[in-house]
């Protein structure tokens, strides 16, 4: 679904990537662990276009989506779904996803992909006409998720979904990503909370320096001492979790 | 050392009606006060009120979608004065439009040139918007980092059109004898058609403006633009296309105003100038960046000026504006309306 070949990328002249590659197939969720500036989330916004790429390759579905307007990857089917912060705090609910889907051309499949997210997330269907500010942590993240979900992706990129919520919210929001996948998306999470991230991915892939330096099945990584230590924080790990 | 002091919002508020309180007492002990007089200054003061409001909403619009504060505005509101007279003239002086408006041509004719300065000032803010503002920005790295230098620039770009309209239309002041029928009685007032249209066209437009940013999808996304341009690019709205349509909407309120205030003055090169200071302070009184607090911003401005150029001296009409947004800027830093909305924790 997504390969990145030797992709280089940073912000101003600050070099964050030093070629990192990656490959996402259809319909698996692939974990991108790493530490704080290690490069996790500058991946994500290269690949949805925030920021430029230097050099090296993204080619998503079979189309090559290097340095295309943020807008077009959005309609091309790739969607990144920020922290719950990044929301219209001033803005109600429903106008948040209303938002989300504003690639779609049809009223219909709006109403439709509506539908979708509150199935997925009824609690935002209880809130649909309260200000988004007035949402909680976790709800907020429902929110950014159901957002990312209204512009029907074939692959969305959740940067830290996990990020200062409750374990309890945490493990319905990563429920609810799990009901994701099995529809039919494809999924890429950037974690810190390595343990959840593992349990909950098919792959994953660590970041250290702006370089992917241990890869392989979920399962395997999360026994493998090499990635707690050299790249995890040692038994940090799972006091993160 | 020093403590920095403020008013919480109850203080500020209490101090606000105060500070109106005595200016009421004030006025009501004028000679000039009667209840004709006030009924007056009421109308013309809402009426002044909605043009600086209008010119208001364009300076907040660009603020919010490009995080400039654009001192070239009055230029525009002077270039749409000219577009809407020149179009008028145009009409007036020709046969055709006595053929078939026989009756109304003047109506029809203002309508018209009220049109086009709406339509043609929007497309020049966009061409204004594409050639200057843009790679000027670029340079210093986009719209949100631009900064100081960007401000200079709109100084410059607003010389350079008061120049430009200099060459156009000559330095004299052309007068704009819209031909809209007789004064009319409201309420016992007599007022001319020009103040009418101006009240009556500034409400519709104000209007038209809330319902194309509150259910419209495009003023959707121009709310989104303006509030961040990251959650936009990532939600797929196409961020430099709605920029461009931000600076256009607000030209056009500009170029709209600017054909409304005409008739009731004269048509000058340097009208820009003192229009951009009174919607810069209605923008400031209103909050600055918040569009409600604009148009609020403008009728408390328009109020206030006419209020005390009729009641206490007309001589210093132009200083009024500017004591108002003192005493709020002291009293209330952030304006009416200049709260946003902020996240919790």
């Amino acid at each position: 679904m997504l390969k990145i070949n030797g992709l280089i990328s940073g912000y101003g002249s600050v070099q964050i990537l030093n070629g990192a590659n990656m490959k996402v197939d259809a319909q698996s969720i692939v974990a991108l662990l790493g530490g704080n500036g290690t490069g996790k989330s500058t991946i994500l916004k290269a690949c949805s276009g925030l920021i430029r790429s230097w050099s090296g390759s993204i080619n998503f579905d079979g189309e090559d989506i290097h340095n295309n307007p943020p807008h077009k990857i959005v309609e091309r089917g790739l969607v990144q779904v920020t922290q719950g912060k990044d929301v219209f705090p001033a803005m109600s609910v429903i106008e948040n996803l209303r938002l989300g889907g504003f690639v779609l051309n049809s009223k219909q499949k709006l109403e439709d992909n509506l539908e979708k997210v509150f199935n997925y997330f009824p609690r935002l269907n209880e809130r649909k006409n309260q200000l988004a500010a007035t949402l909680s942590g976790g709800e907020l993240q429902m929110l950014c998720i159901g957002r990312g979900l209204m512009s029907n992706p074939k692959m969305i990129m959740l940067d830290e979904p996990s990020a200062a919520l409750a374990p309890q919210i945490v493990l319905d929001i990563f429920k609810n990503i799990n009901r994701i996948r099995k529809d039919g998306l494809t999924v890429l999470v950037v974690e810190q909370n390595v343990r959840m991230a593992l349990l909950l991915a098919d792959y994953g892939y660590v970041i250290k320096d702006g370089v992917i330096k241990v890869e392989g099945d979920s399962k395997k990584l999360m026994y493998d001492d090499t990635v707690k230590d050299s790249y995890l924080g040692g038994g940090g790990t799972t006091a993160n979790v | 050392m020093f403590k920095t002091f403020k008013f919480t919002r109850k203080v500020e508020n209490i101090l606000m009606l105060i500070f109106t309180a005595i200016f009421l007492i004030y006025i009501s002990l004028s000679p000039d006060m009667n209840i004709d007089s006030l009924k007056g200054v009421l109308i013309i003061g809402v009426t002044v009120g909605i043009i600086y409001g209008l010119v208001a909403v364009g300076i907040s619009l660009i603020y919010t979608g490009l995080d400039v504060v654009n001192f070239s505005h009055g230029e525009f509101f002077m270039i749409g004065a000219f577009t809407g007279l020149t179009v008028y003239n145009f009409l007036v002086d020709g046969e055709l439009i006595y053929a078939i408006f026989p009756e109304a041509y003047g109506v029809v004719g203002y309508v018209i040139g009220l049109f086009f300065a709406f339509v043609l000032m929007g497309l020049f803010g966009v061409l204004i918007e594409r050639v200057f503002l843009r790679p000027l920005t670029k340079k210093g790295g986009g719209y949100t980092v631009a900064g100081m230098g960007i401000i200079i620039c709109g100084f410059g770009l607003s010389v350079i059109l008061q120049n430009v309209a200099y060459i156009i239309w000559n330095p004299t002041a052309h007068p704009f004898h819209a031909d809209l029928g007789l004064p009319i009685n409201i309420a016992g007032i007599t007022l001319p058609m020009t103040y009418l249209w101006m009240l009556v066209t500034g409400f519709v437009v104000a209007g038209a403006l809330y319902f194309f940013l509150n259910k419209t999808k495009m003023g959707l996304g121009v709310r989104a633009v303006a509030f961040s341009k990251d959650i936009s690019n990532l939600v797929g709205i196409n961020v430099p296309l709605y920029i461009s349509i931000i600076f256009g909407i607000a030209c056009a309120l500009a170029g709209i105003a600017g054909t409304l205030v005409g008739p009731t003055y004269q048509v000058v090169v340097y009208m820009g100038y003192i229009i951009l200071l009174k919607a810069f302070a209605s923008a400031v009184v209103g909050g600055f960046g918040s569009l409600p607090g604009a148009i609020v911003g403008g009728f408390t401005v328009g109020l206030f000026e006419t209020a005390c150029s009729f009641f206490i001296s007309g001589s210093h009409k132009d200083a009024y504006a500017f004591l108002l947004m003192v005493v709020v800027l002291l009293i209330k830093p952030t304006g009416f309306f200049g709260v946003q909305v902020k996240m919790k924790a």
